[in-house]
């Protein structure tokens, strides 16, 4: 094969490439978001067994390369199981539990930065523990927990990159096959980068803007 | 009637509440003195569940604190005001005072408001419902927190030293709030420091001392040389209390 320089449609291989690794980060994060906390909700009600259970899986998670996760996955799961996984479902698979691991461990503390005052308030005025959660636990710790949240997700799309090493065909793999065919791979691996950059940018912005909305109560409006 | 039977409450190896009895009829105000460690608040927190006894038996209306499916009755009935106001700093004053009225007692939200309004007019705040409680002074804070126990309708009202964060001057105005309840009937259990206060608004005088009841006066006989202030630690703690 001879190597050949850029053609327009690169630039379509590229933003389809983006496509993948956002959708990808968008699935994903959404799954990692409902299940870690619903695994912070088992814990606040200390469901017996099942919360401990929840804890443990979290520190596995947390405490293991999401390469060796992924490889696990992919390459192990179907070894020993018998069952057949595509690259993408091994993919969606390891970034959710992962992504919900530290959703889980962000949530926990959120739920423990409100103070046992209100609680104890809340309580003495017939409040159930539903009700408590709901109304006077959950907005504070949504507000407490979205800064570190938002540092998560854009974490958790430049990791999505990891995904190329299984066959996903990504942004980072469109970048690898570009850079093959090109040999320039200052020029491949800077625009893969930048376009990497666009989206974190994004989401930052967008968790900036929701973190605002959710701390309105705390900012001094004067008097 | 609210009563307390000769309850026992232990942290760890200290014995805070060693036989308590205590009873209270509507319309009573009963304040509740003695030293700190004495083990007063923990008897508010007692007679709100929000600590289980070790011994002993609460009722509030004869719902039974330490039974779980009498404890939410018994919660309706009672209302505390805190001590540092444990208000909801991501709520309005007036969100902080309907929560419990339309989630617990599930009055529609309007009515709930308007009664909030009122009761906030009541205390002086009629402009502030939709403050933030950190857009607020300690005394409106405290202010709000009177009205939030208010909103409840509670037969008995639990206040667990209610000015003892507060600057004089605050103080005095949620003192002229809690004279007025008490003129409109109120029925009050008032854990205090405020020795004059309580003096001038109590039907009773309790005197707590290292978890033991020492006295239950009426209040003219409390401060009388031959009742409370016979009993030396009552007499020492009164002394003390009014060089402050």
């Amino acid at each position: 094969m001879r190597y050949s320089s850029f053609t327009p449609y690169d630039i379509v291989l590229l933003l389809q490439g983006l496509g993948v690794s956002v959708g990808l980060f968008l699935a994903t994060s959404l799954i990692g978001l409902l299940l870690g906390t619903v695994w912070a909700v088992i814990r606040y009600y200390r469901v017996p067994g099942l919360w401990q259970l929840m804890s443990f899986l979290a520190e596995l998670l947390k405490n293991s390369p999401v390469l060796v996760q992924l490889f696990l996955v992919f390459f192990g799961f179907p070894a020993f199981f018998r069952v057949n996984m595509t690259p993408v479902e091994a993919a969606t698979l390891t970034l959710s539990l992962n992504t919900a691991a530290f959703v889980y461990v962000i949530a926990v503390s959120a739920v423990e930065s409100v103070g046992r005052d209100q609680i104890e308030a809340a309580r003495v005025f017939g409040l159930s523990r539903w009700q408590v959660l709901r109304h006077v636990i959950g907005p504070q710790a949504s507000a407490f927990a979205v800064g570190p949240l938002v540092a998560l997700l854009v974490n958790q799309l430049q990791v999505t990159s990891l995904i190329s090493v299984i066959g996903v065909v990504d942004l980072t793999k469109v970048g690898n096959i570009l850079n093959l065919r090109t040999l320039k791979p200052f020029i491949v691996w800077t625009v893969v980068g930048l376009l990497y950059y666009a989206a974190a940018k994004l989401i930052a912005m967008l968790g900036t803007r929701l973190e605002n909305r959710l701390r309105a109560h705390s900012a001094w409006k004067g008097l | 009637m609210l009563k307390a039977e000769n309850v026992r409450k232990v942290f760890g190896s200290t014995v805070v509440l060693d036989g308590v009895n205590l009873s209270v009829q509507p319309g009573e105000v009963v304040s509740i003195l003695g030293s700190s460690g004495s083990g007063k608040s923990t008897l508010i927190r007692c007679i709100n569940g929000l600590e289980k006894l070790d011994g002993g038996r609460i009722t509030v209306d004869e719902f039974d604190v330490s039974k779980p499916r009498e404890l939410a009755e018994a919660r309706k009935r009672s209302g505390t005001v805190f001590q540092l106001f444990n208000l909801y700093p991501h709520m309005t004053a007036l969100q902080n005072i309907t929560l419990a009225p339309i989630q617990v007692l599930q009055q529609p939200k309007a009515e709930a408001e308007r009664k909030a309004r009122a009761l906030l007019a009541q205390v002086g705040l009629g402009d502030r419902g939709d403050a933030y409680p950190a857009q607020l002074s300690g005394g409106q804070r405290q202010r709000v927190g009177i009205c939030r126990a208010l909103a409840m309708e509670p037969r008995y009202l639990l206040l667990d030293e209610v000015t003892s964060a507060l600057d004089p001057e605050m103080t005095a105005d949620v003192l002229g709030i809690l004279a007025d309840l008490a003129r409109g009937g109120t029925t009050m259990v008032f854990v205090t420091h405020e020795i004059e206060f309580a003096r001038q608004i109590s039907n009773r005088i309790v005197f707590l001392d290292k978890g033991k009841l020492v006295v239950d006066l009426p209040t003219a006989a409390f401060f009388s040389a031959k009742g409370g202030m016979a009993v030396p630690r009552i007499a020492q703690f009164l002394s003390k209390m009014r060089k402050d």
